[in-house]
């Protein structure tokens, strides 16, 4: 079940997009699709089926944290675990993403193993894996 | 012999140098009156301020991509290393099977290439998995990149406006509280900060996962 779960990647950076999907892919979840901010991730949320979000926060149009908030209001959307993975190093940042429903909080630069590991454990907590 | 020539350039140049240095104090004067005129001081500290953080940055990025080329070629001189040995395992159990196919799989030659290639096909995927993460240098050093221009475009914008409302051209005797137009905005800091170049002796930063871990744990999460 886990392995078939579809994956969005959402950074203004496409080199991290496809860093990210590489290695979504390498730790065995190889169905990942790409957004390059808030705004088009959001479409894509409501236009199509995603398990987990793997989500930037510096972004622009629309940042990871509204893109987050966004999703907390949508109904249909609310239940999808949001894992932030950024450059944000302030503590408050980190304790704004949980406040507002964030699954998971990565700070770049990071490991597959990190990676992996968030990912994982989350995916074990929603009872996905 | 050119008569064209300052015939005695070391006569000539003290009273250059006075010019010039009385020029630039000039300049210097005006520069200090048209920024206290215009209200402008709080700015320029405030850009003193910043450019050693912009100097900071970009020794920022050069550490990232110094340090993102070093790991590249690294793993490339690993990755090459068990492909060479591979190659030339492939070419002496070639040889070896040509002589005498029966023997070659009897004395474990084969099979001990065959775990050969196994684990240097392991090897060498984890250089190409860490020569991907290397890249990550490119979004880091983006972000940072992004706030230089930024610093540089306002400092750029707003001598600009300076240079204009300056100008000889102008009217110099433009009131001093009507001289600080809508565009001398001083631009907040972005509400996020991207990536934290200094982040030692900063208490209100993460200085890696494992303080993003024990935050979130201390929260309940």
């Amino acid at each position: 079940m886990a392995n078939d779960l579809k994956f969005l990647v959402v950074d203004d950076f496409s080199t991290m997009r496809r860093i990210v999907r590489n290695l979504l892919k390498e730790i065995g979840y190889a169905e990942a699709d790409e957004a390059e901010d808030g705004v088009v991730a959001l479409h894509k949320l409501r236009n199509s089926t995603f398990h987990f979000v793997v989500s930037d926060i510096n972004m622009p149009n629309m940042n990871g944290f509204q893109l987050l908030n966004e999703i907390k209001k949508d109904e249909k959307l609310k239940h999808l675990p949001v894992l932030m993975v950024t450059a944000e190093a302030r503590k408050e940042d980190i304790v704004m993403a949980a406040q507002q429903g964030a699954a998971g909080y990565i700070v770049k630069p990071f490991t597959k193993a990190t990676l992996e590991d968030k990912v994982n454990l989350i995916l074990t907590k929603l009872g996905l894996k | 012999m050119s008569t064209g020539a300052p015939s005695n350039p070391a006569v000539a140049t003290p009273d250059l140098s006075q010019d010039v240095h009385q020029r630039i104090g000039m300049l210097t004067r005006q520069l200090h009156d048209s920024l206290q005129g215009l209200g402008l001081t709080e700015q320029v500290k405030s850009w003193a301020g910043e450019i050693p953080d912009a100097k900071s940055r970009l020794s920022y990025i050069a550490r990232l991509t110094g340090e993102a080329a070093e790991k590249v070629l690294n793993n490339v001189d690993q990755a090459k290393a068990h492909h060479d040995h591979i190659a030339a395992e492939t070419r002496r159990i070639g040889a070896l099977i040509v002589k005498d196919p029966v023997a070659a799989v009897a004395k474990g030659h084969v099979m001990n290439f065959i775990h050969d290639v196994e684990d240097a096909t392991k090897h060498i995927d984890k250089n190409l998995t860490n020569i991907m993460m290397a890249q990550d240098f490119h979004d880091l050093t983006g972000q940072v990149i992004s706030k230089v221009v930024n610093l540089t475009a306002s400092i750029e914008s707003q001598l600009l406006q300076l240079l204009i409302i300056t100008a000889p051209s102008e009217p110099v005797n433009k009131p001093a509280d009507s001289a600080k137009p809508a565009t001398f905005v001083v631009h907040d800091h972005p509400v996020l900060q991207g990536p934290v170049v200094n982040p030692e002796g900063n208490p209100d930063v993460v200085k890696g996962q494992s303080e993003v871990d024990d935050l979130l744990a201390s929260l309940g999460f």
